[in-house]
């Protein structure tokens, strides 16, 4: 991916007609309904600095919380896998699902899987592979990547699943209506299900205490692909860890308010290792693969508040630069602000050195983020870093440099800023520039509003005087 | 090196696990809880169970005698066959349910199921269950209609009252709160999107 890259994807996300309708339907219910849900909970400022302080108490104490976990875990008949990188984890999975005879997987969505590429590497072992929640089954048969880390498909309008699903389902829905779509995926699904060798989940917690792992969903589909399979594997990222289940409670609360509004998901289930002796039901085997994937350098380096996210999607259901261009548009496995930093980390800066950019910096994210992770300083972080190593490239370097030239001669740069802004405000037409050389990027999807008054030097002056 | 050393030795893992221990049960004193409504835990349980977000009926009986014929009550009202599935628990086993058409297994595409809930959450409404010999998990999944008894003496304010209580060391324990839904296509909500369509307590006074 590179610089022209992006800017393509924002050029046909800007141009797609029904993008920004089906953006303002999903982020903007969430939005409201999480504005509904925090003025019902006057200490959320409270409970979302308490969520803040037990992440970082389990990332100061990352080593600890492992080895504990992977202890509990194996008392609990679990077995705990490491893996360093993305391909070691798909090849421990890949292995187990091979160990085990796998034909087919029921995978219930995750964005590590995501993340390390588990679709992927399935398919190319040549085991089959069926994504249980209705937005990933909609993306699958879409061949599409998620837009959203809570709703994969948001995307997609009503005609577009319709589509798909006539396409591919064996006995479609008999009429036009979303409830008769989730329905024929509902018959779709349940048999794949029910037949599948192998269930595959991430983890939305690991309890540390016990060796449990949390998911949450609303469909219940995470059940429903992890308890009939003879094995059920975990994906999780090492910073899922917390170390109770006291503890996941409150993050609980905080979590289901920022993704959707609700006080609580419908279904969150805690699994301890496999069936016990005369279970009715339930894995034989149960495998959790921790995965670092850079983790460990993030939080010995500059980004370990970015270890806090409990992928809520918060941030970018209230990101103004989101909800314009959508998921699509960022390129990595995670969209908006939490997008932003990660993929820099995960899929290196210099082609992603863009994102950083694609940010107003007006804060919202970190206004809204249940763990308080300061997004706007993390990205001013990627910035400074991609102009220390040189990956600016020379139009924006010799811009700089040229302002920094003016602006250590403050005369000069009034002057030339009060002519300016008189021009600007001249070029304008009724108010409002969309045409303007040297910044085709800013106006060619929106104008530019002209100068009104002076500069901002000039009317300070003026207030002063006046007191 | 394997992966797990070289992992832990970027986290220069702290032996002072005391010291952990410690900040980690401060980090649970006083938590900022979701204001609730004065009044009977009952009470509130009941009235949460009707609340859009859970959308569960429910009903009382006075002791566990009555189960069967308030499990006939609803089935009839839904215009269902008298057929259930039961889990092996000798608690409902036990009851007489002469009339019914019983099985232990649920069929892919199983009416109605019924479970024996370990608490219920005034605070979201959740219904708290534990897999066992006596409890199988998965029919609560499958069924279209999941029907949940509920002893009132195990109806508690708060999640961390269940958290607290010392749950035992099994398989799973999930939290149900409310019917299987979804928002996946344009936002729009669907009730009954993998699991269960339809939520129906009931509430044991002398049990």
């Amino acid at each position: 991916m590179s610089t022209a890259a992006f800017a393509r994807r924002v050029d046909k996300a800007l141009g797609d007609p029904l993008l920004k309708v089906a953006l303002d339907r999903t982020a903007g219910t969430a939005e409201a309904k999480r504005a509904v849900a925090v003025a019902a909970y006057p200490g959320f400022d409270d409970a979302r600095d308490r969520a803040a302080a037990i992440k970082d108490h389990v990332i100061a104490n990352l080593g600890h919380y492992l080895e504990q976990l992977e202890a509990n875990a194996k008392a609990a008949g679990a077995r705990v896998h490491w893996a360093r990188t993305a391909d070691e984890a798909c090849r421990m999975v890949v292995d187990i699902c091979r160990a085990a005879g796998a034909k087919s997987v029921a995978r219930s969505k995750s964005m590590l899987g995501e993340e390390i590429g588990l679709p992927h590497a399935l398919e190319a072992a040549g085991i089959g592979r069926v994504e249980t929640d209705l937005a990933e089954h909609i993306i699958q048969l879409a061949d599409e990547r998620p837009s959203h880390i809570v709703w994969p498909a948001m995307h997609k309008t009503r005609e577009q699943v319709s589509d798909l699903f006539r396409a591919h389902h064996r006995e479609p829905h008999h009429e036009e209506s979303i409830a008769a779509m989730a329905e024929s995926a509902r018959r779709e699904l349940r048999q794949r299900m029910l037949g599948a060798d192998v269930g595959i989940s991430g983890a939305n917690f690991l309890i540390a205490d016990s060796g449990a792992v949390c998911t949450v969903t609303n469909e219940g589909n995470a059940e429903l692909s992890l308890v009939p399979p003879r094995v059920h594997i975990v994906t999780a990222g090492i910073e899922k860890i917390v170390p109770s289940m006291a503890h996941a409670v409150h993050m609980l609360r905080v979590l289901a308010r920022s993704a959707t509004g609700a006080a609580i998901t419908q279904y969150t289930t805690f699994y301890a290792g496999p069936r016990r002796s005369g279970d009715r039901d339930g894995p034989e085997e149960m495998h959790i693969v921790l995965v670092d994937n850079g983790r460990t350098e993030m939080r010995n380096g500059d980004l370990a508040e970015m270890l806090r996210c409990i992928r809520c999607g918060a941030c970018m259901n209230h990101c103004i630069v989101f909800r314009q261009i959508g998921g699509h548009a960022y390129g990595g496995t995670y969209p908006g602000p939490m997008g932003s930093v990660l993929t820099p980390q995960l899929d290196g800066l210099k082609p992603n050195r863009d994102l950083a950019h694609a940010c107003t910096l007006n804060g919202r994210c970190q206004e809204v983020c249940p763990v308080r992770i300061p997004l706007p300083t993390l990205l001013r972080g990627w910035r400074e870093k991609s102009w220390r190593e040189g990956l600016e490239p020379i139009s924006v370097r010799s811009a700089l440099g040229l302002w920094a030239w003016f602006v250590r001669r403050p005369r000069l740069y009034r002057l030339v800023g009060s002519v300016g802004a008189r021009l600007l405000s001249a070029w304008g037409r009724r108010g409002w520039i969309s045409k303007l050389p040297l910044a085709d990027g800013w106006v060619e999807h929106r104008d530019f509003p002209a100068p009104e008054g002076g500069s901002f030097m000039a009317q300070y002056r003026r207030q002063r005087g006046g007191r | 090196m394997t992966a797990r050393d070289a992992i832990l030795s970027r986290l220069a893992a702290d032996v002072h696990s005391e010291r952990i221990a410690a900040e980690a049960a401060a980090l649970l004193v006083d938590p900022p809880l979701p204001p609730m409504p004065e009044g009977d835990p009952v009470d509130l349980f009941l009235d949460k169970l009707s609340e859009a977000a859970i959308s569960a009926t429910h009903d009382r009986i006075g002791n566990i005698a009555a189960l069967p014929a308030a499990v006939v009550r609803y089935l009839d009202k839904w215009r269902l066959p008298h057929s259930l599935c039961l889990p092996p628990d000798p608690a409902l086993t036990e009851l007489d349910w002469a009339g019914f058409e019983l099985h232990a297994t649920a069929a892919p595409d199983e009416t109605a199921a019924l479970a024996l809930a370990l608490a219920g959450v005034a605070e979201t409404g959740s219904l708290v269950f534990e897999t066992g010999p006596h409890a199988p998990m998965l029919p609560n999944f499958l069924c279209l209609h999941h029907l949940v008894v509920l002893p009132q003496t195990a109806i508690v304010t708060r999640l961390e009252s269940v958290v607290n209580a010392g749950l035992q060391p099994v398989r799973a324990h999930y939290w149900v709160s409310g019917v299987s839904g979804t928002t996946d296509i344009e936002g729009q909500y669907v009730r009954g999107a993998h699991g269960p369509r339809y939520l129906h307590v009931i509430v044991v006074d002398d049990a």
